[in-house]
């Protein structure tokens, strides 16, 4: 207990970050659950100082001599469970507030250094937990058993063989030595098999040399969001080592922002080591195969109003917000931006592993009420975003707001547009 | 130099040493390797960071906030002028006293800068969201600020209070470096780690929405 209050192993950034909150107040409409509930406890700024306070207590002198002055505060069982419930349950780590903090403060990241700190106490709550033991245990976070996978994925090569109408199509399996190692988020073969069918169609028009794996095909690593280092390195390993051993050139992340995010960003930094192989997005592979003609689309043939969400782990937090808009131009005919959008969208409400957290599905849904009335005044028919979990909570914003629209990711957009042209 | 003086001598040695001291502590804590391959510029992002992204209209804590925004910024302009004013009456008050324009000049800037000190702290009273996250500290470093300025002010215009002044800025001087007032060098490693995080993944500079 005593290292994990004492941050051992502190850098300059996160003492930083500890240290600069002048509790001005000013993110507070920059937080979509403070501007939907209006608690002060959902102030950017409220998040942080849980963390600082505890910092300042027992790393400083000012906070061991004068705590109450200098705003520091111990551990204690009430702390903590303020802590699980405004660090797990009322912070995606969207980064937005961090954009117009008006020092520059990196909220998002006190926030994950204080699930770290929670996820040593074993405070990790238990809904999140059970996604990262399935992730650890079987190597997807929904515990798909690989038969079941496999059945899946020979059922969606059906689906593609005869769209294309084509018996040399496929999604090929466990194959050695192709260019690109794809990746999903579990929930495409649990509940959006079509998506990979899309993706395999992009794949086939551009005549990729690619494959899956049957065992480590997760992009996914709720690592990340639980705090739990080891664990999120295990899980990195585990996607690492795979395409290691099908000896592939590029690793494809699949559309999951935080899986993205979790691999390209953060990955290396858990095993320490550069990785050996590239890796890059669904998004940027279909947008080269665009720019270098590799794909040929017709944007006419998705004819209704789009308008793009962007995952903020993707755009905010990944650079991606020109890709994806290249990508879905050259998609769709009438693209529609929300506003705000890029840079400072709002988060969905679903980011930071709120969607594994059942206990908090009340402020979830509530704090996309946001995004929800941003859908609306768009005035769109199809929202695209190249995200999974976001198309999760789209797809319950859709529901409980009554916005009629349909919910696509990239793949679906990019494959209603694609030309095949036969040879 | 009498003992007044010699105070605020004093105070400004220990929190110009109490903040070199944190500095160090930064630049010694370092930052950890990062492994991942960037795909934007760490230097360029470092640039938007202290330059575009301080632009009004990138942020909503400004454009959001306009009259907190041109109070804070007020404020702090006149934070900044007061300590070389402090100097030159600690070390060489004649100086200050050569020109009556400039001296009422400056004693007049550093009331509005009080004034718009005022303006936040009651902000932060009156206020029930910022008044539910504040403790102490944002009090303290708030009030004795504004309070400090306002004895900068009068001080250039009425000697017989110079001694007093000299008391109100060894407080401040020696609250700076403990409370959040130290935000004085923070504010600019957060930028630096800022600028560092986004463009590494290219998303600062701030690129445009364009259709493609
Ligand atoms: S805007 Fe930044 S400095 Fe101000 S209260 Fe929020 S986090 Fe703190
Ligand atoms: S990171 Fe996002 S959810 Fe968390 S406090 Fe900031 S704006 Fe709110």
């Amino acid at each position: 207990m005593d290292s994990i209050l004492k941050f051992k192993d502190i850098d300059s950034k996160l003492l930083t970050h500890l240290n600069a909150c002048v509790k001005c107040g000013l993110c507070a409409d920059s937080c979509m659950f403070y501007k939907k509930f209006s608690d002060p406890d959902y102030i950017p700024a409220s998040k942080v100082a849980l963390v600082s306070s505890i910092y300042r207590r027992y790393n400083t002198l000012s906070g061991r001599l004068i705590p109450s002055l200098v705003g520091a505060e111990k551990m204690s069982q009430e702390m903590a469970e303020r802590m699980v419930d405004l660090l797990f349950g009322a912070c995606t780590m969207c980064g937005r507030c961090v954009k117009h903090c008006s020092i520059g403060v990196d909220i998002a990241f006190v926030v994950r250094k204080g699930r770290e700190m929670l996820a040593e106490m074993g405070l990790v709550p238990s809904t999140l937990q059970s996604t990262v033991d399935a992730a650890v245990n079987t190597g997807n976070n929904m515990g798909i058993p690989e038969d079941e996978f496999v059945g899946t994925i020979s059922w969606m090569e059906e689906e593609l063989r005869d769209e294309l109408n084509d018996q040399n199509a496929s999604i090929p399996l466990n194959q050695k030595g192709k260019r690109v190692f794809y990746t999903l988020n579990p929930r495409e073969p649990k509940f959006f098999p079509l998506s990979i069918s899309a993706m395999a169609k992009i794949f086939y028009a551009a005549g990729e040399s690619w494959t899956l794996s049957s065992k480590y095909y997760d992009v996914t690593n709720y690592g990340f969001f639980n705090g739990n280092k080891r664990e999120a390195a295990l899980i990195a390993k585990n996607l690492h080592d795979e395409v290691i051993g099908l000896n592939s050139a590029l690793l494809v992340l699949g559309e999951c922002g935080h899986g993205s995010r979790a691999n390209r960003w953060e990955a290396p930094n858990y095993l320490c080591k550069e990785y050996e192989f590239d890796m890059t997005t669904a998004v940027e592979l279909t947008s080269s195969y665009i720019r270098e003609g590799k794909i040929k689309l017709d944007p006419t043939l998705n004819k209704e109003a789009v308008t793009i969400h962007d995952p903020c782990n993707l755009v905010r937090n990944g650079g991606l917000l020109q890709e994806i808009r290249f990508v879905v131009n050259s998609s769709a005919q009438n693209v529609t931006e929300m506003t705000p959008c890029g840079n400072d969208n709002y988060c969905c409400g679903g980011g930071g592993g709120l969607l594994a957290m059942s206990e908090y599905n009340d402020r979830r849904v509530g704090a996309g009420e946001i995004k929800a009335d941003q859908i609306r005044k768009s005035g769109a028919k199809v929202v695209v975003t190249p995200c999974h979990n976001c198309v999760d909570q789209l797809t319950q914003l859709n529901h409980t707001y009554k916005l009629g629209v349909k919910i696509k990711t990239i793949a679906e957009l990019v494959a209603d547009a694609i030309i095949i042209e036969k040879t | 130099m009498d003992i007044f003086r010699l105070l605020a001598a004093a105070a400004f040695i220990f929190c110009l040493s109490s903040l070199v001291y944190q500095m160090t502590k930064l630049l010694i804590a370092g930052n950890k390797r990062d492994f991942s391959k960037p795909s934007g510029s760490e230097k360029d992002g470092i640039v938007y960071s202290f330059t575009g992204a301080m632009s009004p209209f990138e942020k909503e804590s400004a454009y959001l906030h306009l009259p907190t925004y041109i109070a804070g910024l007020l404020f702090h302009f006149g934070v900044f002028l007061s300590f070389p004013v402090l100097l030159l009456m600690i070390i060489f008050p004649k100086i200050l006293f050569i020109s009556q324009y400039l001296t009422a000049s400056i004693s007049l800037f550093l009331l509005i800068s009080s004034f718009s000190g005022l303006f936040i702290l009651v902000k932060r009273i009156v206020k029930r969201d910022i008044r539910a996250i504040s403790g102490a500290d944002d009090y303290i470093s708030n009030g004795l600020t504004t309070f400090s300025l306002l004895m900068s002010s009068i001080a250039l215009l009425t000697e017989t209070l110079v001694p007093l002044y000299f008391v109100v800025y060894s407080v401040l001087l020696v609250w700076v470096p403990i409370g959040k007032t130290r935000h004085l060098i923070y504010f600019f490693f957060a930028r630096y780690h800022l600028g560092r995080f986004y463009g590494r993944r290219n998303s600062w500079p701030q690129k445009k929405v364009s259709n493609g």
